[in-house]
């Protein structure tokens, strides 16, 4: 995967107080809190539907090879509460994802926060915190 | 495995341990997170200013405690994402059983606390079953079993109602309507299912033998202690888990839940789970969750589009789900 200089590695605060909270399923079942991505790229399709939104951007790297990610996101009724709404990202728009990768390696991603292309940046997990 | 455990739930028991989970409904319970009944600030947003001061607790025209909105007003119950209940269990007075967290903010074992999914490695880390729980040795492993796996079985995430204390824990709004001159009281709630719940205000009991019958939310009869609503609820079937972590929990599942609005803001939650098949005594866990003014019900179908479950890959990496 050429897509590696896309892979910022990141400290271990960042662990500890940033990992998107998903209300919906295990966490950790699917991503790496360990594996930080920040990704930017052109957003491709969206799917703003339950349980998660989902968005997909094309990440060009240096050579410019360009490698499609799907992004997850929450349920579009707590994106709302977070300042989203259907229309915040629209295809061909140019973002910026945080957020943690696929255990297996794939090139999805749980999205932490969005830097819209107007420069507006809204948290992408879920509408709550997350307590013990 | 361990000693005569009640029949009915050897089996069950060693096959979800095994591999029962690669059925399309879940079967166990978790249950049993964290820290006692302090009030849970502002759970929607980070950054909110600070609290506003305390308003008196809203009354109905009779003079029961109001639990839902004021006449005019808007306003839900800001439910908190209370993974682990393990942590939320509290003695008779009220005091917390879980020890504090310490100031790097793991638990036992060195394994992350507080977060669900939000903290390192997904909020489990291989926590074992806390020694304060009162688990029966088959519900211990359940745990364990549960701990290991990150939860990746949990029925929440095929989009299988929460059940039980749990709808009370799981981090999507809630509103409690009272029709007294209906004799019951509704609850709804955004998520994790958008359900309702009917408490039967009424004096009826509950259902005897096979009239009742087990479901995700049980049989709910509630009265009035004061100014406390007291909620007692049976005929629980075994297709949810207590909380994210996966505390399990059987058929035999009794809670009493008594609800108190100490001020217009806090709703507290207490829940005494007393379950024979898995426990060896009752146990109780409190919360507070707080009231978000001017904030309303959205829709939330969980069932739309949940790709966790068609990416989901049971213990020998093989799909759970599709092909």
């Amino acid at each position: 995967m050429k897509t590696r200089l896309a892979v910022v590695a990141a400290g271990a605060l960042f662990l500890l107080a940033s990992v998107p909270a998903i209300a919906h399923h295990s966490f950790a079942a699917e991503f790496d809190a360990s594996k930080p991505v920040k990704l930017t790229g052109t957003v491709t399709k969206i799917e703003w539907m339950n349980p998660h939104a989902y968005f997909y951007i094309d990440v060009k790297d240096e050579s410019g090879k360009v490698t499609n990610w799907g992004m997850e996101m929450g349920s579009p009724n707590g994106l709302m509460r977070q300042g989203w709404s259907r229309n915040s990202m629209k295809i061909g728009d140019e973002v910026t994802v945080e957020g943690s990768r696929a255990k297996d390696g794939s090139n999805i991603g749980n999205a932490r926060s969005v830097t819209l292309t107007g420069g507006q940046k809204l948290f992408a997990g879920s509408s709550q915190t997350t307590t013990p | 495995m361990a000693p005569r455990l009640r029949g009915r739930f050897v089996l069950p028991t060693a096959a979800m341990v095994v591999a029962a989970f690669l059925a399309a409904s879940a079967q166990e319970r978790g249950a049993a997170p964290a820290t006692p009944g302090q009030p849970q600030p502002a759970p929607q947003g980070r950054g909110r200013g600070p609290a506003e001061p305390p308003q008196p607790t809203p009354r109905l025209a009779d003079g029961t405690v109001n639990l839902g909105r004021v006449v005019g007003e808007k306003g839900i119950w800001n439910v908190p994402y209370i993974t682990n209940m393990g942590m939320r269990l509290v003695d008779d007075s009220g005091k917390p059983l879980a020890p504090a967290a310490d100031p790097a903010g793991r638990g036992r074992g060195g394994a992350p606390l507080g977060g669900g999914e939000g903290t390192a490695g997904g909020g489990r880390g291989g926590a074992k079953a806390e020694p304060w729980v009162p688990f029966q040795p088959w519900a211990a492993a359940v745990y364990d079993y549960n701990s290991v796996n990150q939860s990746k079985y949990d029925p929440e995430g095929y989009c299988l109602p929460p059940g039980g204390p749990r709808m009370f824990a799981t981090p999507y709004p809630a509103e409690i309507i009272q029709l007294p001159e209906q004799k019951r009281i509704i609850m709804i709630f955004e998520g994790a299912t958008h359900i309702w719940r009917e408490i039967f205000m009424d004096g009826r009991p509950h259902p005897a033998g096979d009239a009742l019958n087990p479901t995700y939310l049980g049989h709910s009869i509630g009265r009035w202690d004061g100014d406390t609503l007291v909620v007692d609820v049976v005929g629980f079937n075994e297709a949810t888990w207590l909380d994210y972590f996966g505390h399990p929990h059987t058929d035999q599942l009794h809670v009493v839940e008594r609800y108190s609005r100490p001020n217009k803001q806090t709703l507290h939650f207490e829940a005494t789970i007393d379950d024979p098949g898995a426990y060896t005594k009752s146990f109780k866990v409190a919360w507070d969750i707080p009231w978000r003014a001017n904030a309303e019900l959205s829709e939330y179908i969980c069932q739309e589009n949940n790709k966790y479950l068609q990416r989901l890959t049971d213990d020998f990496g093989q799909p759970v789900f599709g092909k």
